[in-house]
């Protein structure tokens, strides 16, 4: 494994078990990936994308192997560290956007900055830089049901990006949206990447999206990766 | 997270559901405002009664009472060192085998001379018909020496003063006589002539021909005499008008009173065997039995006790208002402990509310626990903003539960002082809110808050992200 990889995985498993079934999602995935990469992740349902999404932003913990990010291994973390390393490493956005319906645009955009302890002033003044950056400050004091989906996604990535985090994991970001709203999101998620050094990480089922805008692409079938293509 | 965002998050989170909040809020408001009243009661009730005894020196009244002879042969060594006491050795009475020391004026100028006495008085009433501006009422009347009036009465004038004289001609009416004989104004009647007509027991109109005459619709075998006084003051509406329990309406001075032919009454008992024991007024008769009580004013509570030592020690009962403040207190405890557990079960109730609330919450809001976790709070940052909830519910149950105790006690105090009032009874305020009651009870309901919010907080803290964030 290269040593300046910036996510190096190593035989990552996760193994998900409800009464006697034990279902496993992920087996002996090894993955790396250079810093300000954006890499592409696609599979059929239930090929383990979302769990290893989900390993990465700390939001579950692995059965077995290690997730080293920026050559910290993340799954030695406790829980308060694993909370620090959501809070300021990584940014997530989701296919169902996961803003919350009583806040405003603004509000929902300045809440990471709650639990990092910013006072609110300077929270909505880098919320409101974040919108202006995703082209929603004029939609700042509408709530989530007010705006479309691509809105509603462009507000979940300027949420995720408002800590300044290194990476960005996208879960089905556009699996909600039309195609040429899908286009724009992955457009800004790969402006992002371009102009920010921002690493990220994506999942989708849209193959021309990953083909069009990925530096890498890995394609996962019940839990392991099958298929890895580098783009450019 | 900042402790202002805490209370920021709790109010606004809270203010998103406003009829769910305003419910369990008002459970914990009735349950606080009700421990809130009862507290206040039990201390208004200690603080105000006593206070008010107090005021009225209550505590520096003795009464004695004539032992009874079934009593007074339990006590046989008490009379050892009293034996210059005026025993009953007068003939004809020798059905009474025990020999009872008696209440008579001689015992009276004895106890004068106990240390701490300030005075002695026969507490004599007798009943009379009142009449005043051509309006009659029968009423009670109390005979009360000049110095006693000055002292215990002069605080409870309402107009006027207190006679100076023994021997004045003068007297001391009620408000509450006066207000039933539809007399607003206190102040008018001071100066005005007053008729007081004594009724007798008149042996020789007791007879089987009376008894008809009764029957057929005429007046009782009693004869009347009347004597006019000039009302010198006005005693405003009060229950404590005389030194027992007993209210008085009408109070004179001795000196008139020995010249009135009149029966004394100081219980029912004494309506009965009047005719025997008071001799119709002659001061001969009254020695063989004396007075059935006599009230002994002491300069200070502290005499209290040595004054009835020395006074049972002569062979008589004593009653001391003083000595009943330890069973009221006593009394109070209990009393407040069956309020408090009243409040208790008010609390308990509010207490599942708001679990109930909490939990139905973190149901509702599961996935913005799932959101909160992935954009970096801590297990300890969600179990925060929730216990921070449960606070703000109990800050504002406590605080509106205290209005809602106070609301309710001007209420209860305003009723039940109206109906008082109509007793005479002065008025009080039955309710007390000290500091550290209102503070108690803001800091109770909170406590009592956190405490239901600790299972729903734990539960908000377990929530798993990946399953709250999983798209349906």
């Amino acid at each position: 494994m290269n040593s300046t990889s910036f996510v190096e995985i190593e035989n990552l498993t996760k193994v998900y078990s409800s009464g006697k079934i034990q279902l496993c999602a992920l087996k002996d995935v090894n993955l790396t990936l250079a810093e300000g990469k954006f890499l592409g992740v696609t599979g059929p349902s239930g090929s383990g994308k979302s769990t290893l999404v989900n390993l990465l932003g700390g939001l579950d913990t692995p059965s077995s192997g290690r997730i080293k990010v920026q050559a910290r291994d993340i799954c030695e973390l406790n829980k308060e560290e694993l909370a620090l390393y959501r809070r300021y490493q990584v940014g997530m956005i989701f296919q169902s956007f996961n803003l919350i319906p009583s806040y405003t645009t603004l509000e929902n955009v300045a809440f990471p900055l709650l639990f990092a302890g910013v006072p609110k002033r300077q929270r909505h003044q880098r919320a409101a830089e974040m919108l202006t950056r995703v082209g929603l400050y004029p939609r700042k004091d509408h709530r989530p049901a007010e705006l479309s989906g691509g809105e509603q996604q462009r507000a979940a990535i300027a949420r995720a990006l408002v800590n300044q985090p290194k990476i960005l994991l996208a879960d089905e970001p556009t699996g909600n949206l039309d195609s040429i709203t899908s286009r724009e999101i992955v457009q800004t998620l790969a402006d992002l990447n371009r102009n920010q050094g921002v690493t990220v990480i994506m999942i989708s089922h849209e193959e021309l999206l990953l083909q069009e805008f990925a530096d890498a692409v890995i394609r996962l079938r019940d839990g392991q990766v099958v298929e890895q293509q580098k783009i450019r | 997270m900042r402790m202002s965002d805490y209370v920021e998050q709790s109010f606004s989170n809270l203010a998103r559901r406003r009829l769910r909040t305003f419910l369990t809020t008002f459970g914990v408001v009735i349950g606080i405002g009700a421990l809130v009243s009862m507290f206040a009661f039990g201390q208004g009730v200690q603080k105000n009664v006593a206070g008010k005894f107090k005021e009225l020196e209550l505590f520096n009244y003795v009464n004695v009472l004539p032992a009874t002879v079934q009593e007074q042969s339990q006590r046989k060594p008490a009379l050892g060192p009293s034996a210059a006491l005026r025993v009953n050795s007068v003939e004809g009475m020798k059905e009474e085998p025990q020999q009872a020391p008696v209440l008579d004026d001689d015992l009276i100028q004895r106890m004068t001379q106990i240390e701490g006495v300030e005075s002695a008085f026969a507490e004599i009433r007798f009943p009379a018909m009142v009449r005043l501006r051509e309006k009659e009422r029968f009423s009670l009347v109390q005979v009360l020496p000049a110095n006693v009036c000055q002292a215990g009465l002069s605080k409870l004038l309402a107009a006027g003063e207190p006679y100076a004289s023994d021997d004045a001609n003068c007297l001391i009416i009620s408000d509450s006589l006066l207000h039933g004989m539809k007399i607003k104004d206190a102040k008018t009647v001071i100066g005005e002539k007053v008729e007081l007509s004594t009724l007798r027991f008149d042996p020789n109109l007791f007879s089987p021909a009376a008894i008809a005459s009764v029957m057929q619709g005429n007046e009782l075998p009693f004869s009347r005499d009347s004597y006019t006084f000039t009302i010198v003051g006005v005693t405003e509406r009060t229950g404590f008008g005389g030194f027992v329990p007993v209210r008085s309406d009408i109070f004179i001075p001795p000196g008139p009173s020995e010249k009135m032919k009149k029966i004394s009454l100081t219980n029912i008992g004494d309506f009965f065997s009047a005719a025997d024991r008071l001799g119709q007024g002659d001061p001969a008769s009254r020695e063989r039995k004396g007075y059935s009580l006599v009230t002994v004013k002491l300069s200070s509570a502290k005499y209290v006790q040595p004054v009835k030592q020395q006074v049972e020690d002569w062979g008589f009962k004593t009653f001391a208002l003083i000595d009943e403040l330890k069973e009221i207190k006593r009394a109070f405890i209990f009393m407040d402990m069956f309020l408090f557990a009243v409040a208790m079960i008010g609390i308990t109730v509010a207490s599942l509310g708001i679990i109930n609330t909490m939990v139905m919450s973190i149901l509702e809001r599961y996935r913005e626990i799932g959101i909160m976790k992935a954009v970096g709070a801590s297990d300890r940052d969600v179990k925060k903003i929730f216990f921070f909830e449960s606070g703000v519910i109990g800050f504002l149950g406590g605080i509106f539960g205290l209005a809602l105790g106070w609301a309710v006690s001007v209420v209860i105090n305003q009723v039940a002082n109206f109906f008082l009032a109509k007793q005479a009874v002065p008025y009080a305020d039955y309710f007390s809110f000290p500091w550290w009651l209102c503070l108690g009870a803001v800091a109770f309901s909170i406590m009592v808050s956190l405490a239901a919010g600790i299972y729903p907080t734990l539960r908000a803290a377990r929530v798993d992200p990946v399953v709250a964030l999983r798209h349906d």
